[in-house]
């Protein structure tokens, strides 16, 4: 009723004109985004200033100490003395060893599902897949505690400590006994291994299903086999793609913290084994920093934290700098 | 004006308003929050009878230590049957962000199992503490029999003494048939294995590892690592320390654990069914945990209490005294609280809780260990003296 008020094409030029400066909206879109662009890096950056700064204090007590790599390294809120070489240790150790697991499972599912699995198996296997990615990790820390860790683990670490644990140099890392619970940084390991399977895979299969079908039919008609097609064409087609799924897996090795914390046992000793309880640096954080209330105490829990978004940072850069030379070689590959 | 007798269930989260009848006769109002126990609370007479607040119009926040979350959610539900014109809000963030929080002004009060440093009270001058509960915490155990136990009988519970478990988490007594053992336990001793022993700890900061490792420095001058919320575990440096999140998860790693000890809160144990170990106190006296033993310890000390009320009451020496104990305080401003009206509600609270038998025994019922007259009366004194704008608040 209001618009009969104004003569129309007042009204229209009015529209015009504003629509022009806007540039039909294309500017206010541009300015969203470039807001929200704008936004996440000045989110990043102020994380990492306000980690650093908080940490002041821990920093300047402890210096570089503070990271040395030594077997009796204290963390002793009462005499303030803190070194975090067995927290690094294990979040390190942990997110390797789950690494090295889940990398070939999860290429293997990837691949099974994108080139050899029968299609009616392909959608419910997919949803099942995505699902055990979506459980809360504290659902797998109760499992883990209940049910995996002594029906598996502890059978498991009984055995690598009587046969790996036995070999020289290498058998460091198997030094048993392990805790009849379980609890241990295999425990962690393998937990994590479980929970990294299912985002590495998702997004390998997606991967695979991304290389165009020609790929598949030159490699067929040049007399390949299906393991001759998918090992020499489609996996090194597919790398870069399958490394930023790795990242991701990584990204979330490190920096999970429940599921950890419910099952490595979170003690500082027990040397550099895989079947001991250790600790890591999200697991002491959460554990220590709700009661810490020397300065001091909750600093040095601050500087971990800088320490672990640190290592998560170039962790990812590394891996962006993989992903970009596997990338850029591969079609020239292609061509030779 | 008549006193009103309140029926309240406690229990776990839901309210449901049974009955609430007779208006102008004294009334009874039966109150359930799910399960089954059952309290009498009785409410303090409201000086303002004459002008009620409206229902709800009194907003106290205070945050802190998690150990009496369940308590104070408890006193707080039934309160508002109490008095309807206050509303309290308690968040379990931690002793350290609850003094933090009451140093700031952010809480109106803060709940805190360790006490204030020095230099915290000068940063917030009239702050004071005030013990509330007291809780015991008890050495849970779960061993693998070296010998079948025969049928139809029941072994003896495991009673350890003060420099055993002092030995235990200084890693300095390692097996389960170690002579110290079983010198005080001469019925277990075909029983007992000569396994390793795995001490767990918490691994989160907590008011339990704070009451257990202050006791441990009152056993014995061996044990260095100290008393505190966190401390270095040496049992951890020798390899045979577990940390678990939680009294859950200590209680977890305990039971999933065999041959280990662990330690929890009394009703932590007691609801959960597990073996707790009895102690040999410094009186030389083997003691059970529980409520007479815990009032006692208390009694033991309640003659020395700090200026800031405070006090330890570990390692009683009262012949019937729990030795490993800790007070859970709440901490006010006695001077420049800022409204006083909430002030004035606040401390009818805490004065209900303190006094009226409901509370105690919701407190009783929920594994708390209430103080002894001697020590109430003591605090109550102290909570007569808080002032706002010069005026007393507590007639």
């Amino acid at each position: 009723m209001k618009a009969q008020t104004v003569p129309p094409n007042t009204m229209q030029r009015l529209r015009r004109n504003i629509g022009k400066a806007l540039h039909h909206g294309d500017r206010i879109w541009q300015w969203l985004t470039i807001g929200a662009g704008i936004g996440v890096a000045l989110l990043l950056l102020g994380i990492g200033w306000m980690l650093w700064r908080d940490s002041a204090d821990a920093r300047s007590a402890f210096g570089l100490g503070f990271l040395a790599p030594t077997a009796d390294a204290s963390w002793n809120p009462v005499l303030d003395k803190f070194e975090a070489w067995p927290f690094i240790y294990g979040t390190l150790i942990t997110s390797a060893v789950a690494l090295l697991l889940a990398i070939p499972i999860s290429v293997g599912i990837g691949i099974f599902l994108a080139e050899l699995c029968p299609s009616w198996l392909r959608l419910p296997l997919g949803w099942m897949l995505e699902l055990l990615a979506a459980i809360p990790s504290v659902v797998f820390g109760l499992w883990g505690i209940f049910v995996f860790l002594p029906e598996v683990v502890e059978p498991l670490g009984t055995f690598l400590a009587g046969t790996l644990g036995l070999l020289p140099g290498i058998g460091a890392l198997f030094a048993g006994p392990i805790p009849a619970s379980g609890a241990s940084r295999l425990a962690a390991a393998l937990i994590l291994t479980i929970m990294i399977v299912p985002t590495i895979s998702a997004v390998t299969r997606d991967v695979f299903l991304a290389i165009p079908r020609s790929q598949r039919e030159a490699a067929y008609a040049l007399g390949a086999t299906e393991w001759e097609t998918i090992s020499q064409v489609l996996v090194p087609y597919g790398l870069s793609g399958v490394l930023g799924a790795v990242i991701l897996g990584l990204g979330r090795a490190l920096g999970e913290t429940m599921a950890v914390t419910m099952v490595i046992g979170n003690s500082i000793g027990g040397a550099v084994s895989l079947l001991r309880p250790g600790y890591t640096m999200s697991s002491i954080i959460a554990n220590e920093f709700a009661e810490a209330v020397s300065r001091l105490h909750s600093q040095a829990l601050i500087e971990i934290g800088f320490l672990l978004f640190i290592v998560t940072l170039l962790v990812n850069m590394a891996a962006r700098f993989l992903v970009w030379r596997v990338a850029r070689r591969t079609p020239q590959e292609g061509r030779a | 004006m008549g006193k009103k007798m309140f029926l309240v269930m406690t229990g776990l989260c839901t309210a449901v308003l049974l009955s609430a009848c007779g208006t102008a006769a004294p009334a009874t109002v039966e109150v359930t929050r799910s399960v089954n126990q059952t309290v009498v609370v009785t409410p303090t007479a409201d000086p303002n009878a004459a002008a009620p607040l409206p229902a709800g119009s009194v907003q106290i926040n205070g945050a802190g230590a998690t150990f009496p979350l369940p308590v104070y959610s408890a006193w707080t539900f039934a309160y508002q049957y109490v008095d309807p014109s206050v509303v309290i809000n308690y968040q379990g963030i931690g002793s350290g962000g609850g003094k933090k929080a009451i140093i700031d002004g952010t809480v109106d009060f803060a709940g805190s199992d360790s006490l204030l440093k020095d230099e915290e009270y000068t940063s917030g001058k009239d702050l004071q503490m005030y013990p509330m509960l007291a809780g015991a915490v008890v050495p849970i155990y779960n061993i693998k029999w070296a010998k079948e136990i025969p049928s139809g009988t029941k072994l003896p519970v495991m009673i350890l003494d003060r420099q055993t478990l002092v030995d235990i988490y200084n890693a300095k007594v390692v097996t389960w048939n170690d002579a110290k053992i079983l010198a005080t336990n001469p019925d277990l001793a075909e029983y007992l294995p000569g396994e390793a022993i795995t001490a767990v700890h918490r691994s989160d900061g907590s008011g339990t590892t704070e009451i257990f490792t202050k006791s441990l420095t009152a056993f014995s001058p061996e044990w260095t690592a100290g008393g505190a919320s966190a401390v270095e575990w040496p049992v951890d440096k020798a390899g045979n320390g577990m940390g678990g999140k939680g009294n859950q998860g200590v209680a977890a790693a305990v039971i999933n654990t065999p041959n280990s000890i662990g330690y929890v809160e009394l009703s932590y144990a007691v609801s959960n069914g597990m073996s707790y170990a009895s102690m040999v106190n410094k009186a030389g006296k083997i003691v059970v945990a529980s409520a007479e033993s815990m009032s006692s310890a208390m009694s033991d000390f309640a003659g020395s209490f700090s200026e800031k009320l405070t006090a330890d009451i570990v390692d009683a020496p009262g012949a019937l005294s729990w030795p490993i104990a800790g007070y859970t305080y709440i901490i006010l401003h006695t001077e420049n609280m800022s409204d006083c009206i909430k002030a004035q509600k606040l401390l009818e609270f805490l004065r209900w809780a303190l006094t009226d038998p409901g509370a105690a025994k919701q407190a009783s019922d929920l594994g708390y260990s209430v103080l002894p007259e001697d020590v109430r009366d003591t605090v109550l004194g102290k909570l007569g003296e808080v002032t706002c704008n010069g005026t007393v608040l507590l007639p």
